[in-house]
């Protein structure tokens, strides 16, 4: 008998686990692809950054310690990289968050469902359309001869002439100021769904007391609506930060391997190091990277720090 | 069977460091080692220094078709190739993956001592053939280029493609800087000479721009390879180092960035914008102001100005010319090849010769890139001294006589030397010449000397 309820005993725990382990196979698809595309690289290029790899050079990499890292830290161009992608960065943040939660109030405030569903609608048509003809666009968009802002500009409107019209991508101090244009058009719909759905979440009779109370508009707004959007604008300003330092494609588009330009930051930086110049230091190119990431992470950290939740319960 | 085990956090972590930890061990393999017999990498400072030619792998029965790669603008401008591509047997042609002047999926093949293709069709020796050497990614022709052929090709061209005297690179388009400019427009503007020399030309560009004919009297190409060299070219060519680098310090080259200062201030205020595709290298503003029928001169590689040409109204007030001269000076210019490389671990070799051959002197290519096509019309010429004879021999109706012009100048031509930095020296150096062309910085010598600076310090980097 005794012998019986063990046999039982252990069958039922086998089948307990397998059924415990038959919930990871689900999981199989997503862990390739996470550790495949995600964790591997990451670690691949920890290790070249100790190493001296050159991708043209033949031979095996050597292990060099930290000398990619102490090389980068004297590396001029390192830190103006770094300056010019925090440039863009201040530039381009507050208005990826303020102009996308104006618009979502805005949203918000119209009672008539199917006008609120078409302007939706509008809002996300950039964040459909794919990359690559967003680029071509706006680079039409800023064609200093042929494009249609300087012809408005100078031919109708005759606020130029042509000898002065706005190079946007030409002129270092309108380029940054013009990606970061085109970026806040493009992101525009995505990040207006994000606080439209904060503003959901807001229960309408906080602003019916307020209200009452003889609260107006704007202090309502910035006593209500801002500090319960606050966990997203933490969400979008972390995630938005992370994006902005690690612009690449549109620097490239803007101002191409221009070592001069404001758009030739570290990302451009370690691109062209890596792939265009000389024997391809990716080694040096792959320490450049995890110093920008570090950079990047003590500011993250900070962010989060400072949009942490105030709440008391 | 029901799943009634939830997933919890620590059972999540535990599976994750695993998983982890394998990725981080397999990460920290060490890349592949060097194929055996394959060359050391060649001193970047003596471009002419060539890698041994690698051991070429043990003869296999080939497993495939011949298989060309194309870079995808040969075939936008040369619609006959991919039909004729088509016709030929046993031949699969694909595109490569080399936007941008990339060659890294032929380094990463060659490291792994495989090549899905045989041929690459799209080499332009000063920018990615020392690269492709020293990583023993090609092989020279030599041993499979009938020699008729070898010494049918332009000695200027045989010697630009060649390292140490083996033929790295089997030439196929001609390029070659030159004049150009909208009959229209000077017309408009009175001047009745072509213009010769370059006084000519800042004389014609600003009375183009007193007649109102045009906003601009010239537009021209900022990137230096495709602007300074020429000009430099244009005084001497004696103008590399011992190690084959550009001397930005030379008087030719000092006299031809004055110049481009002078013609700059005759041209579009956006003139050194980066261009709108290949990092910034094509589709430049000078392209859209000669496009736009805004500019009366035009010094470019020819077939820039036939392509914009195609834009306008009337395409045939394109005139073109030699590329003009500095008083005293050499009167050179640069030209350039776009040609084929033969992959170390390629198949097919003796076929890959006997396609070459089969493309290079096939008529219909050099009919339709001189007549242009519906497609496009890129005046790319040939490299074979034969076909010029049989052109003078026995002019063919089609052939227009801009090509004795662009030709003509083959004589006096050189092409930018080889190097590990041939293309990237120029980038390297622009923003220091570019502040002197935009008055930020009134000496010239300062920043030709700085230019050098940089390109030195890249050099170190590599060293």
């Amino acid at each position: 008998m005794a012998a019986i309820s063990t046999r039982a005993t252990r069958q039922s725990r086998l089948s307990a686990s397998l059924q415990h382990w038959g919930n990871w196979v689900f999981l199989i698809p997503s862990a390739i692809f996470f550790l495949g595309y995600m964790i591997y690289p990451i670690l691949r290029t920890l290790w070249l950054s100790f190493t001296d790899y050159r991708y043209l050079r033949q031979g095996p990499a050597n292990f060099v310690g930290l000398q990619n890292f102490q090389y980068a830290l004297s590396d001029p161009l390192v830190l103006i990289g770094l300056q010019r992608a925090l440039q863009f960065t201040l530039v381009f943040l507050p208005g990826m968050i303020f102009l996308p939660l104006i618009l979502a109030v805005m949203v918000d405030r119209v009672t008539v469902r199917g006008l609120a569903t078409f302007y939706r609608v509008i809002l996300l048509i950039p964040a459909v359309i794919p990359g690559p003809m967003i680029f071509v666009m706006w680079r039409l968009l800023y064609n200093y001869e042929i494009g249609p802002i300087n012809y408005i500009l100078v031919d109708v409107l005759g606020i130029f002439t042509k000898a002065n019209a706005p190079q946007w991508v030409g002129n270092p101090s309108l380029v940054i100021p013009a990606v970061a244009v085109f970026q806040w058009w493009w992101g525009l719909g995505y990040h207006t769904m994000f606080f439209l759905a904060g503003l959901a979440a807001i229960p309408k009779d906080l602003y019916e007391a307020a209200r009452i109370d003889g609260a107006n508009e704007w202090q309502v707004f910035w006593g209500i609506t801002i500090p319960r959007l606050r966990p997203i604008m933490a969400i979008l300003v972390v995630l938005r930060f992370g994006t902005a330092m690690a612009v690449i494609d549109e620097y490239l588009l803007f101002g191409g391997f221009n070592r001069g330009l404001p758009t030739y930051t570290w990302t451009v930086y370690m691109y062209d190091l890596a792939f265009q110049t000389g024997e391809w230091l990716q080694g040096y190119a792959a320490a450049i990277g995890w110093l920008g990431a570090i950079g990047m992470l003590i500011i993250t950290a900070t962010l989060l720090y400072i949009f942490r939740n105030r709440d008391n319960n | 069977m029901a799943l009634n085990k939830k997933l919890n956090r620590r059972n999540f972590l535990k599976a994750g460091a695993v998983a982890g930890s394998a990725a981080a061990l397999a990460a920290c393999a060490p890349p592949p080692a060097a194929a055996p017999g394959a060359p050391a990498a060649p001193d970047a400072s003596a471009p002419t220094v060539a890698a041994a030619a690698p051991a070429a792998p043990a003869a296999s029965t080939s497993t495939r078709p011949l298989s060309p790669t194309f870079y995808q603008w040969i075939y936008d401008l040369h619609p006959h190739i991919p039909e004729l591509n088509k016709t030929l047997p046993n031949v699969k042609a694909e595109i490569a993956p080399t936007e941008g002047f990339g060659i890294e999926r032929f380094v990463a093949e060659t490291k792994n001592k495989e090549s899905t293709w045989d041929v690459y069709v799209g080499m332009t020796p000063f920018v990615e053939m020392t690269q492709l050497i020293s990583t023993g990614a090609i092989v020279p022709w030599d041993d499979y280029i009938p020699k008729d052929v070898l010494d049918d090709i332009i000695p200027s061209i045989r010697e630009e493609c060649s390292v140490n005297g083996k033929l790295y690179s089997w030439p196929f388009f001609l390029d070659i800087t030159g004049s150009a400019w909208h009959s229209g427009i000077t017309k408009a503007a009175g001047i009745t000479k072509a213009p010769t020399t370059w006084d000519d030309v800042l004389t014609g560009a600003k009375a183009i721009i007193d007649s109102k004919a045009a906003p601009y009297g010239n537009v021209y190409d900022p990137q230096g390879w495709r602007s300074l060299a020429p000009m430099t070219h244009s005084m001497s060519t004696q103008v590399y180092t011992s190690e084959g680098r550009f001397d930005f310090n030379h008087d030719a080259a000092i006299e031809a960035l004055i110049l481009m200062k002078k013609l700059k201030d005759l041209g579009p205020a956006n003139l050194l914008e980066a261009g709108a595709s290949d990092g910034g290298v094509n589709s430049t503003p000078d392209e859209v102001a000669f496009a736009a029928e805004k500019a009366g001169f035009y010094f470019k590689y020819f077939n820039s100005p036939y392509r914009m040409a195609a834009n306008w109204k009337d395409p045939n007030l394109l005139q073109i010319g030699a590329y003009p001269k500095f008083a005293g000076g050499e009167g050179s210019t640069v030209f350039w090849t776009t040609g084929a490389c033969l992959f170390t671990y390629g198949q097919n070799k003796e076929a890959a010769a006997e396609y070459m051959k089969t493309l290079t002197y096939d008529k219909k290519i050099w009919q339709d890139s001189i007549a242009g096509t519906a497609a496009a019309h890129p005046v790319q010429l040939p490299v074979y001294t034969s076909i010029y004879k049989e052109w003078a021999a026995s002019k063919p109706e089609w052939l227009p006589e801009a090509v004795n012009t662009i030709s003509g100048q083959m004589p006096i031509a050189k092409a930018i030397t080889n190097h590990l930095f041939g293309l990237k020296q120029f980038q390297l150096a622009r923003p220091f010449y570019e502040k002197y062309l935009l008055g930020q910085e009134t000496s010239e010598k300062t920043v030709m000397q700085q230019c050098m600076d940089a390109v030195t310090a890249e050099l170190k980097k590599t060293a």
